[in-house]
């Protein structure tokens, strides 16, 4: 295949909903759409089976359950949820997308053989709690097979799959979204997908930030998942709101897995160097606070030089040892024994150093930051639907499924009562965006997207990281607007990495959106989230969120009051 | 390194290529069987050896993240 020639063929596919994203959430929307008999195609760049951050596992299933207890209750998660988002998540999204659908998505997945009831025994769900929970929230289970047994679902009743086709943009026309356009990163052809409606599903925002390893795939969530969505929506016009708060969390040393949930859900203590717990000094509940106070207490530790910090298992019973070894950290991330064996790190004697992960954009419980969407999961643009993580909504791999879930029933009633657009694009505008898609491999000279992308994760630590100021930020969007210009004579040498330049141009265009958002909030929240020096503290007047979008070219900011109960 | 296959046990089935999400793994035309051409790229998920039927991958992690 002579690449530079630019020789590939072209499919134009119509249906009535087009799913982007082929994770856990986008497999749900696939899925309900399909289910009201609509045709539904699901495209992702990698293989679906295993794809988006579930890919090989997932341990604990946010879910509640009526059980008896009042923590267990609708009522009390939705006041738990709306202190822990400081009211910055539309209150009445929860009852609608995830309160009135969890039971249902459990029962299905327990339906298609998902092992749910780790207590074997008494055929029953071992739940714990942690991040602040009132209760015991997670249940822990066993999601290894998780995400190809519902892929397989999905394929069963219908859904088209079109695997290994990176999604490059929406298409837009004057009656709003009418589909999305991209590449085979396998053979090179070009896709035109013209749907009635379309949903964004592509997760969360990785790969902005360096981690202490230097190893920017080595991520706490998925390292391919670099804001396609936001990037997309943005772009086409639709609203993304409180991009600034960049998450961070506490992961093993140099390895970026996800663990803490699993390590303090089971009552495990972090401490300093002075084998001292530290976390009381920040929140009444200490390891049992939200998730932000975790790196926020580990950040003051290491600066005021009471480091290394570690997690201490060595105080939890041998039944419960057992639990967390054989059926949460290797299910929650695949090879995180095969880190401790390699690093001859032994969980139940010794104590495991932490660092404070990358930074990310959400993908858990609490997180405020993405595309702002309605109760039934519309965008500001018509025919632009969204679900799962890339959304302000309910997090969590149990949130993003009910989000992809009530995405798709929504996209395919819009479908159903006549909704859609005019599904037409001149072809020399999909002439033109085909052109700008190839162009770069046929260039000879220029940056590859590895370097691009290399810069920006520097950018990013230096001016957006742990700690901001006016001047910083200032800097890095300046930092950031070279980048853009370099970006129009980048070049790439294969498909792969044609791949990865438009990874990095989402990339780019989510990292603007933070360091604006960042700007304009001038004042602390959520601990190392978004610290301005300048600004240290918390205000009432910044009690709110901080709407952007793309308005004739400019950037438009709102602000919107926090949501009462 | 990241991803270690050992050639002699695999049956060149594809099913690491095809589960890998990050387009790392690629089955050689001629050999039939998997290439790991972008090790750098590795989330080290493990997704590539879960539903191997050899089970004949191994996760080596680097230096720098031990």
């Amino acid at each position: 295949m002579n690449l530079k020639e630019n020789n590939f063929n072209e499919n134009v596919v119509n249906v009535d909903v087009l799913v982007i994203g082929g994770g856990s959430a986008g497999t749900m929307a696939a899925l309900s759409a399909r289910r009201q008999g609509l045709d539904v195609a699901l495209v992702d760049k990698a293989g679906i089976d295993r794809s988006g951050c579930g890919a090989a596992g997932n341990d604990h299933f946010l879910a509640v359950l009526d059980t008896g207890p009042d923590w267990d209750t609708p009522e009390a998660f939705i006041t738990w949820y709306h202190r822990l988002t400081q009211g910055l998540v539309d209150m009445n999204i929860p009852p609608k997308i995830y309160l009135s659908r969890i039971k249902n998505l459990l029962k299905y997945l327990e339906d298609l053989g998902v092992p749910m009831r780790e207590d074997k025994e008494n055929d029953a769900y071992i739940r714990t709690g942690s991040f602040g929970q009132p209760g015991e929230y997670f249940i822990n289970f066993d999601g290894r097979n998780l995400k190809p047994t519902i892929s397989k679902e999905a394929k069963k009743i219908g859904v088209k799959f079109f695997r290994k086709i990176n999604i490059v943009d929406l298409l837009v026309n004057e009656t709003g979204v009418i589909g999305a356009v991209g590449f085979d990163i396998r053979k090179g052809d070009f896709y035109v997908f013209l749907a009635k409606a379309t949903i964004v599903a592509t997760g969360n925002v990785t790969r902005f930030y360096n981690n202490q390893a230097g190893m920017p795939y080595n991520s706490w969530h998925s390292p391919y998942n670099n804001g396609g969505a936001q990037a997309m929506a943005f772009r086409a016009g639709a609203e993304i709101k409180n991009m600034e708060f960049v998450n961070y969390t506490l992961t093993p040393v140099n390895f970026s897995a996800s663990a803490l949930n699993a390590i303090v859900g089971m009552g495990g203590y972090i401490v300093n160097g002075l084998g001292e717990r530290f976390l009381f000094k920040h929140h009444e509940k200490g390891e049992k606070g939200p998730r932000w106070i975790m790196p926020w207490g580990v950040y003051w530790e290491l600066k005021e030089g009471r480091g290394p910090c570690y997690f201490d298992l060595r105080h939890l019973s041998e039944e419960d040892l057992d639990h967390l070894i054989n059926n949460l950290l290797p299910v929650d991330k695949n090879t995180f024994l095969d880190y401790c064996e390699q690093k001859g790190v032994d969980v139940r004697n010794d104590l495991m150093e932490v660092q404070i992960s990358e930074g990310q954009l959400p993908a858990f419980l609490g997180s405020v930051s993405g595309i702002n969407i309605t109760p039934e999961c519309e965008t500001t643009i018509p025919g632009l639907y969204a679900g799962g993580a890339c959304t302000v909504a309910v997090g969590s791999l149990s949130g993003s499924m009910c989000v992809g879930d009530t995405a798709g029933e929504e996209a395919a009633k819009y479908v159903i009562n006549g909704g859609g657009g005019r599904l037409e694009v001149s072809p020399d505008i999909v002439e033109g965006i085909k052109k700008s898609i190839y162009k770069y491999l046929s260039k000879e000279s220029g940056f590859k997207p590895c370097e691009l992308e290399e810069k920006l994760r520097q950018v990013m630590t230096l001016y957006v990281g742990i700690g901001r100021s006016k001047m910083g930020l200032e800097t890095a969007l300046a930092e950031l607007d070279k980048l853009a210009q370099l970006l129009i004579t980048a070049k790439t040498e294969n498909l792969h990495e044609l791949m990865r330049l438009f990874e990095f141009r989402d990339l780019l265009e989510v990292s603007k959106a933070v360091v604006r958002g960042a700007l304009e909030r001038e004042e602390s929240r959520f601990g190392i989230s978004h610290y301005r020096g300048d600004f240290p503290e918390s205000s009432k007047e910044w009690h709110c969120s901080l709407h952007q979008k793309l308005q004739d070219g400019q950037v438009v900011f709102k602000r919107v009051e926090p949501y009462n109960l | 390194m990241a991803i270690l296959i050992d050639e002699k046990l695999c049956n060149g089935c594809g099913l690491c290529d095809v589960n890998c999400p990050g387009d790392l793994i690629f089955m050689d035309e001629e050999t039939r069987k998997p290439k790991v051409l972008y090790p750098e790229e590795c989330w080290y998920c493990g997704a590539c050896r879960m539903d191997c039927p050899k089970d004949c991958i191994k996760i080596v992690f680097p230096l720098t993240s031990l």
